[in-house]
């Protein structure tokens, strides 16, 4: 190695430090570039990414119907059994007609294949993200409102009180939760 | 030319006549020192948290206080109660001993430092060579506690440590050979007295801000911080000769760590940036005036407050080096150019190049 070298070297390692100096110097000198968000004071305007997944929900229209067929493409898509569609055949038609759809929050990884699988996009991903409860048994839900068809058929149905009677409706901790598992 | 007691010369005078005036005095001395560093300790460790936050866009400690102005003091209190943990197989004396050692040599250190031309704990005619010698008392601490804690990673973070702070100490005494050989002391406040027409980054053309460079990047490394933070290595060696330390006896390892960032620091500014000092341009005769307004004290704080920061920003960019780079960088690199400057700058002496000449 010979002398320019050996100083050229130093130089330009001594350029490319500086160069990263002056990055971290910009982040120091504009507090508009912090990005920590001071949680329990901020929870009014809290402002949370789009992308964020927490909550898996499912998609009611204003009447309070889906469009789910409980064709359990979710339930195969699932890499570690988290949802689970529970199907039933139809009062008035021989057609399979979703009963109950189990979310199973505490062995979820969020990984969104099932709303992305979903050929109806029934299922969606909320950014909803205090979940905390006391009962590990509380965080497998059912995400239906009702069991019956889907909203396609009901609408069919010109009559609101025949449509009443078509579908049944379904609370939060109906079907094959944890809670109603006896041990 | 200014003459001033330090502490330790007043001590020696009262010895004579009364005991317990010097007693006194002494404990006064130990108590005003221990409360500073204490003081010190916990405003660097907040400001260091700060300033890493905001190099990282992020905020740093914001609940214990304002904008977690109290976040140090509750940490400290953490870790007086935590439980201090000393290995079965550890050697049991020395792993006592070793965080005490390192926490020594930087007190010691500390004693010499000129804040302002009235206070200094002690002066000597040899303090760079001083604080030289001490500096290695450090490293003794450093590879006790390493040694002591029987444990692999230790060990390997302490034989780093001493191969590191060894190899630099050279550069660090070279650089500052250049400062004494232009002063024509070794005493610091000395040093700082000849730098009345100017400070010596400057008044050595050239000679000097290189001087300045390698006593900066051999002191950093000395003192182990990143860049040259391989003793401790979080990702390497899981923190080094530190890792078996718990409670009090870390908070010791740690709160060395940040005063010797100040004694750097401050004697950094004593040999290159005038001392206590303040700023003066030429013959602007009002500027110069209103300058002289502000103490000595301050002058000295803010100077060796910009080094702190200064290396704070280096630890919160540079990524850290590997052991082989390391010593390349200190026997190739430094060391070599180190070696010229030292000549060039007595030449610079004998033919009297450098700016208002004694």
């Amino acid at each position: 190695m010979n002398l320019s070298e050996f100083f050229k070297k130093i130089i330009s390692g001594v350029i490319s430090l500086g160069k990263g100096m002056r990055v971290t110097f910009y982040y120091l000198v504009h507090p508009k570039t912090v990005v920590t968000q001071q949680y329990p004071e901020n929870r009014n305007d809290l402002k949370i990414f789009d992308r964020f997944r927490i909550r898996l929900t499912m998609v009611h229209d204003e009447h309070g119907f889906h469009k789910c067929t409980a064709c359990t493409f979710c339930e195969q898509a699932c890499p570690n059994g988290s949802i689970r569609v529970y199907s039933q055949k139809g009062k008035t038609s021989n057609k399979t007609e979703l009963n109950s759809l189990i979310w199973k929050m505490d062995r979820c990884t969020f990984c969104n294949a099932c709303v992305i699988v979903c050929p109806f996009s029934v299922l969606k991903m909320t950014t909803e993200f205090e979940n905390s409860v006391f009962d590990r048994r509380l965080l497998a839900v059912n995400l239906t409102r009702y069991s019956g068809p889907t909203s396609q058929v009901l609408m069919k149905v010109a009559d609101t009180e025949e449509r009443r009677k078509l579908i049944e409706p379904r609370g939060v901790y109906d079907g094959e939760v944890y809670l109603k598992i006896k041990k | 030319m200014m003459t001033t007691l330090t502490l330790v010369q007043k001590i020696q005078e009262s010895l004579a006549h009364d005991l317990w005036v010097s007693v006194g005095l002494l404990l006064l001395g130990l108590l005003c020192l221990g409360a500073f560093v204490a003081g010190l300790g916990l405003v660097l460790v907040y400001v260091e948290r700060k300033v890493a936050a905001h190099f990282q866009c992020r905020l740093g400690p914001m609940r214990v206080g304002w904008h977690g102005v109290l976040q140090t003091v509750a940490d400290g209190i953490k870790l007086l109660l935590k439980e201090d943990i000393v290995p079965l197989q550890a050697d049991k004396m020395l792993h006592v001993l070793a965080p005490f050692l390192c926490f020594l040599a930087t007190l010691l250190a500390i004693v010499m430092i000129p804040f302002s031309p009235i206070v200094q704990l002690a002066d000597c005619n040899i303090c760079i060579l001083y604080i030289s010698a001490v500096s290695g008392l450090g490293i003794l601490g450093i590879l006790l506690g390493g040694w002591s804690s029987n444990n692999k990673w230790s060990l390997l973070g302490a034989m780093r440590a001493g191969a590191q702070m060894i190899s630099y100490e050279i550069s660090a005494t070279l650089a500052a050979l250049v400062i004494v050989m232009f002063s024509g002391s070794l005493r610091l406040s000395q040093i700082v007295l000849s730098q009345h027409s100017g400070w010596w980054i400057w008044r050595a053309p050239g000679v000097g801000l290189i001087a300045f460079l390698i006593f900066l990047i051999a002191s950093i490394a000395e003192i182990n911080r990143t860049p040259f933070d391989l003793p401790e290595g979080e990702s390497e060696i899981t923190g080094g000769f530190h890792t078996e330390y718990s409670g009090l006896r870390f908070a010791f390892f740690f709160l060395s760590e940040f005063i010797n960032m100040f004694v750097v620091s401050a004697i950094g500014v004593t040999l290159f940036f005038g001392g206590w000092m303040p700023f003066h341009i030429g013959n602007w005769q009002a500027f110069n005036n209103i300058m002289d307004v502000l103490p000595a004290l301050f002058w000295f704080l803010v100077k060796t407050g910009t080094l702190i920061f200064f290396i704070m920003w280096f630890r919160w960019t540079f990524p850290r080096l590997r052991v082989d780079q390391l010593m390349r960088l200190e026997w190739k690199v430094l060391l070599p150019i180190g070696f010229v400057n030292l000549f060039l700058a007595s030449f610079m002496i004998l033919g009297r190049l450098y700016f208002f000449p004694i």
